[in-house]
């Protein structure tokens, strides 16, 4: 059995121990066991799709170096990348259709415990439909909205409201190569329809649908879902809160929250908050309820309510080790099907609660909107009437947790950088322009036991922000720079360079921006509109001086927001390779070629050092393009 | 202590003495060398003539060998005659040594044919280091050479010469190339390979004359066609040197005849190599392969033998492997189908424009031959089911694909656990 | 002395040894750099199928070699202290004598390189590579003498 060389920080090494100590097996000890993990896969030139197969192609050149059907490693890898991007579209795609349904029985009157929050919001997205707001009814104007938001999902031809906050440049090369998405499940449709064996084998093609399908997610899917739920939930504005595992409470009821979608967590925070409840957790001896949350659904309540962010992807099973959790409430994406055998060591109970996303071993309660309240205050008082079976000699929390700030939207950004009086985006183009702020890079998506040591994400931020690059975040990769202390004013005149320290000073912010959750890189793109709105650094996106990176990136979703991104015309790092590296052409297409389509492209770099380099090269290559002032502050 | 001879310092006789002593470390093993030349890899003098090797490569057993095992060498030293009566060998220098047992392993030399002109300066065989080293003599004031004979020793001191930059035709009285080793379609894989590289091969044709005052100009064929050249290689077969057996009762055919144990008819006194006839079972008859594997194989079992020990030679096998130019060809057993005989099977594969050829030859199930140009990877195989005679109607179907190897076979053969690795949950029979 | 064994029981013929054997001998050991490389490393052990069974076919290191007895540059020698058959590269012409010989097919020649491809159980790196890129634990190494008796048929 190989060495265990995984880092990472400190709570995560000390519940890692005790997992040990109990024998509980965690991600880390099987992503070891399935070391090596096979070659074929790696390189992207294993093929499933048909019972010809499955195929492998012989990267060394002797054996087969086709499929049965014919298909050469590009057009194998391609397709297996199309299903990909289509699987991690589909997820974002189902989620907004999710919070979308919720609108709808908001609107009328049937969502029990839900409400329009941000009622101006919901004029300024109607009025993006088309939707004339004068003089009409709040409900109503959601219900016209919700049935709209329904018939762009099933839209066949035409192209989505929400891509024509692009800048023109950007739509006409999107209209011009077909990759503007003609409606939002139609796209997802025909990439699993083009990756049978037999329909579309040619990898470029391939890949243009890709990419129409990511846009279909980054300007549809996902940006409903964000607008949606700040429409929803509100709109956030910074809140300061704890990240890591220390936010769990000996001595009260610790709920955790665990999934993707708002819609769950927002009624459980509430009704944690409820004063009967609280009453009820006193009676069983508990000082309060504490509740906290783990991967995007925690974000979602972190940004929008101060909840505690208990740990991210990663943590998920340690989170139950601790002993101190009562209940796991979870809906779906990125919770690992192990969590119930572990939470049957311990007297935790886990609650599935989402019609797709089933795991034996759970209680399954199904969340209905319809009785959002009454089944929230239900869970938690089971996590209450769970709190006295907690065997107090088994709990260990770890100290460690961080304060942190998250919550900026667009919209907050807007209000922070105007000062009092004005919203405007213009101090960040200034600082731009007159180089104190080289650029802005995001740092998003996942975290993956195969990095084995546990800090790109805050190697990468700390470099970036050393070289006066703001950095904005979403995800796992903010939690994980949060629980480093990174996502804190104090950050800025820790580790930035001068001319981004003297931009927070001046704003009063950090200098990482936490957003959100994932289908909150969505305001990415609506910031990027913005930039070019306000002009000076670039006419389009992919004229402006940002790059993004997912460091430790394991979920299709991931690859999909990646694609959005290099469709969008933005550099996208990851730091472990897409598997395609056994198929040349595609290579060079994914890593090279497709900028001269959308400005946008691929690469990959392990090294957080060396990530940051590609990305600031990017930069300083953009802004020589545009003729901006050299930087204030050189390294 | 026995005093063992062995007459030849080369595949067979190395073998010999290194079976001897791994059995007997104390008695006195003597060897006898025509040549004065440490013992060197005679396949390799092909190469070191085309500058692929230098000389220090084509040592096969440096002196500490000699040292270290204790054993006697006597280079440049030709036994002459054999007196099985007084169980001693006389040298040409008169000087006699006697033995307990005698190994005859002295090989073969090249035929000369009678063309006219053929005694000529600078004609040569292609068979020692001696003729390799005067051929390079020469090269610097050649331009032109030809060589006689479409064999592999023909062919590969073409490759010699030509890698030298000299200008070579390859004279063959036969239809085509490698006529002992390949059949018609395979040889002529080889002939496209080496004329692609420059080597001129003109077949169905002799030479007649040598034309030349005392120093070789050109050559004459029998079309009566004459080619400007200065250098001639002799390709044309070997014939083994048993000219020291003359007198005695030791049988022989076209070499020495041998027996199962490798031993000739006087039981003291074992033969191997080019000199020596075995039974080759692809044959049905005794024959001579002349060829370093066999002559190494043979070597070793007579070393045994001598040594006390009771082996079993199971006879011999054409074996063949060469490569040109980057197309590899392997020839094992016979090719030779006998006209009208009913039983004989032959399976084929043929690609021409990826110069892909297989051929297996099947006498009653039983594989007597095989032929691979371009994909050479489980000959091996092959070679183990005509030796250990392996009936393939199992498995008959599956014989040219490129899948098949040793897992087919794998329930025919029989295997000593002592062959290192092996597979658990093999089927016991 | 360690030997490679094969439960073909466990065999699914996924072939991740070849990939991880060729990576082994590869220059720069790293796959995505590795299937870049001028020349390409060959895997020096084969999977072959036979029947409803796959059997991982690479160099035995027999006790009694036949490709030593055929080498005619030398090159290859049996070292009895390792029990392994040795190639050395500069001896070697590539006449592919050994290729012939071979009764398990177990070498395979490389033409651009003019090197036998054969197995060499890893020597320098302590663990052949190949037991553990085995997804199911097929390939087995250790001592001879551990194997429970009866394990290989002593067929004659």
């Amino acid at each position: 059995m190989s060495e265990n060389k995984f880092q990472g920080d400190a709570a995560t090494q000390e519940m890692r121990k005790i997992a040990q100590d109990l024998s509980i097996q965690t991600v880390w000890e099987r992503s070891l066991l399935q070391e090596p993990h096979c070659g074929f896969g790696m390189l992207g030139i294993c093929c499933k799709n048909c019972n010809l197969g499955p195929c492998r192609i012989d990267p060394f050149g002797e054996g087969a170096q086709s499929g049965v059907c014919g298909a050469d490693a590009d057009i194998i890898a391609a397709r297996n990348l199309l299903r990909h991007i289509a699987a991690g579209a589909g997820c974002h795609n189902d989620h907004g259709r999710e919070i979308v349904k919720v609108l709808n029985l908001v609107a009328q009157n049937k969502a029990q415990g839900y409400m329009i929050n941000d009622a101006e919001k919901l004029k300024r997205i109607a009025q993006e439909y088309g939707i004339k707001t004068d003089g009409k009814e709040v409900s109503k104007i959601a219900q016209e909205l919700a049935e709209r938001l329904s018939l762009e999902y099933g839209q066949q031809e035409g192209e989505l409201v929400l891509a024509q906050r692009a800048p023109k440049k950007q739509k006409d090369i999107w209209r011009k190569n077909n990759l503007m998405p003609r409606g939002i499940d139609r796209e997802v449709t025909e990439a699993l329809a083009r990756t049978n064996m037999g329909v579309d084998n040619d990898y470029r093609s391939l890949m243009m649908h890709g990419m129409r399908v990511a846009l279909s997610d980054g300007w549809g899917g996902s940006m409903i879902a964000t607008e949606l739920s700040d429409i929803l939930f509100s709109s956030p504005e910074p809140l300061q809160a704890k990240a890591n595992l220390g936010v769990l409470k000996e001595d009260q009821v610790n709920i955790i929250v665990h999934g993707h979608v708002p819609v769950l967590s927002d009624a459980i925070a509430t009704a944690s908050a409820d004063p009967e409840l609280i009453k009820l957790a006193k009676e069983k001896g508990a000082n309060g309820i504490n509740l906290a949350g783990i991967c995007c659904t925690a974000l979602e309540v972190l940004i929008r309510k101060g909840v505690n962010v208990a740990g991210n992807f990663l943590q998920q099973e340690l989170a139950i080790i601790t002993g101190a959790v009562d209940l796991m409430i979870v809906d779906l994406q990125c919770i690992m099907p192990s969590l119930p055998d572990i939470a049957h060591c311990f007297h935790t109970k886990i609650v599935s609660t989402n019609p797709r996303a089933h795991f034996p071993g759970s209680e399954y309660i199904e969340f209905k909107e319809e009785k959002g309240t009454d089944i929230a205050k239900q869970i938690v008082r089971m996590a209450i009437e769970n709190y006295p079976k907690r065997d107090k000699s088994r709990v260990h929390i770890p100290k460690e947790s961080q304060d942190l700030i998250g919550g900026f939207s667009t919209e907050y950004i807007f209000k922070m950088l105007g000062g009092k009086y004005r919203f405007t985006f213009k101090p960040l183009n200034d600082g731009i322009s007159a180089g104190r702020i080289r650029g802005v890079a995001g740092v998003v998506g996942c975290d993956n036991p195969k990095m084995k040591s546990g800090g790109t994400h805050i190697a990468l931020v700390k470099e970036l922000i050393k070289n006066d690059v703001l950095v904005v975040q979403t995800g796992c990769a903010a939690t994980a720079c949060a629980k480093e202390g990174l996502l804190t004013p104090e950050a800025a005149f820790k580790y930035a360079g001068r001319g981004l320290q003297e931009i927070c000073a001046a704003v009063g912010c950090p200098p990482i921006l936490h957003l959100g959750p994932c289908v909150d890189n969505s305001r990415i793109l609506t910031a990027c509109c913005e930039m070019v709105k306000e002009g000076g650094i670039g006419a389009s996106l992919d004229e402006l001086p940002v790059a993004g990176a997912a460091p430790e990136w394991m979920s299709e979703k991931a690859i999909a927001i990646g694609w959005y991104f290099v469709a969008s015309g933005a550099l996208v790092v990851f730091g472990l390779p897409y598997p395609l590296y056994g198929a040349k052409k595609l290579t060079k297409f994914v890593m090279d070629e497709v900028e001269e389509v959308t400005g946008g492209r691929w690469a990959f770099e392990s090294d957080p050092i060396k990530m940051a380099r590609i990305m600031i090269e990017h930069i300083d290559k953009k802004r020589k393009a545009l003729n901006l002032k050299p930087m204030m502050y050189q390294q | 202590m026995k005093q063992y001879i062995i007459i030849g310092n080369s595949a067979a006789g190395i073998a010999a003495v290194e079976a001897i002593r791994q059995r007997d470390k104390e008695s006195k093993v003597t060897v006898f060398s025509d040549e004065d030349y440490p013992a060197y890899c005679r396949c390799l003098i092909s190469y070191y003539l085309a500058a692929d090797i230098k000389e220090d490569k084509i040592v096969y057993r440096p002196e500490s060998f000699y040292k270290e095992n204790n054993i006697e060498l006597f280079l440049n030293k030709k036994v002459s005659r054999i007196d099985p009566k007084k169980n001693r060998v006389i040298c040409e220098d008169k000087t006699q040594f006697t033995y307990d047992a005698l190994l005859i392993a002295t090989g073969a030399s090249p035929k000369f044919p009678d063309t006219q002109g053929i005694k000529k300066r600078g004609v040569f065989g292609f068979r020692t280091i001696k003729d390799t080293k005067e051929i390079a003599g020469l090269l610097p004031v050649t331009k032109a050479a030809c060589v006689l004979g479409g064999g592999l020793i023909g062919l590969k001191a073409a490759y010699g010469l030509k890698k030298k930059g000299v200008d070579v035709k390859v004279i063959i009285k036969s239809k085509q190339v490698l006529s002992q080793m390949l059949d018609f379609e395979a040889a002529g894989f080889v002939q496209r390979k080496l004329e692609e590289n420059g080597i001129e091969v003109i077949l169905g044709q002799d030479a007649a004359e040598i034309i030349g005052n005392g120093d070789i100009k050109a050559v004459k064929l029998d079309s009566g066609k004459a080619f400007e050249s200065s250098l001639i290689v002799v390709g044309k077969g070997v014939s083994p040197n048993i000219d020291l057996i003359k007198e005695t009762q030791i049988k022989f055919n076209a070499g020495l005849i041998a027996d199962n144990s490798l031993k000739t008819n006087i039981p003291n006194i074992y033969t191997a190599g080019d000199c020596a006839e075995t039974f080759d079972a692809t044959l049905g008859r005794h024959t001579i392969n002349a060829l370093w594997p066999v002559a190494v194989e043979q070597g070793k079992v007579c070393g045994a033998n001598m040594a006390g020990d009771n082996l079993n030679y199971a006879g011999s096998v054409g074996m063949n492997s060469i490569e040109f130019f980057g197309l590899p060809v392997i020839s094992l057993g016979t090719y030779k189908v006998k006209e009208g005989e009913a039983n004989f099977e032959e399976l084929r594969f043929c690609n021409t424009k990826e110069n892909l050829y297989k051929k297996i030859i099947l006498r009653d199930n039983f594989i007597v031959g095989a032929l691979f140009v371009g994909n050479i990877g489980n000959s091996g195989v092959f070679l183990r089911m005509i030796r250990e005679r392996i009936n393939i109607s199992p498995f008959k179907d599956k014989l040219l694909q490129e899948s098949f190897g040793y897992p087919d076979i794998m329930d025919f053969v029989s295997e000593d656990i002592s062959y290192g690795d092996g597979y658990l949950n093999k089927k016991a029979t | 002395m360690k030997q490679l064994y094969y439960d073909v029981k466990k065999c699914l013929g996924c072939k991740s040894c070849e990939i991880a054997c060729a990576l082994a001998h590869s220059v720069s050991s790293d796959l995505f750099k590795a299937i870049k490389e001028e020349i390409l490393s060959l895997p020096r052990k084969k999977v072959i199928s036979s029947k409803d069974k796959n059997y991982p076919v690479s160099c035995r290191h027999c006790k009694d070699p036949k490709c030593v007895d055929a080498c005619m540059a030398a090159a290859l020698v049996y070292d009895k202290e390792k029990g392994m058959v040795l190639h050395d590269e500069k001896r070697c012409v590539g006449c592919w004598m050994c290729v012939m010989v071979c009764p398990y097919g177990a070498i395979r020649p490389n033409i651009k390189t003019k090197i036998p491809v054969r197995c060499d159980k890893c020597k320098d790196k302590g663990e052949p590579t190949c037991v553990k890129a085995c997804p199911t634990g097929a390939i087995i190494w250790q001592e001879e003498i551990a194997l429970p008796a009866g394990t290989l048929s002593e067929k004659r």
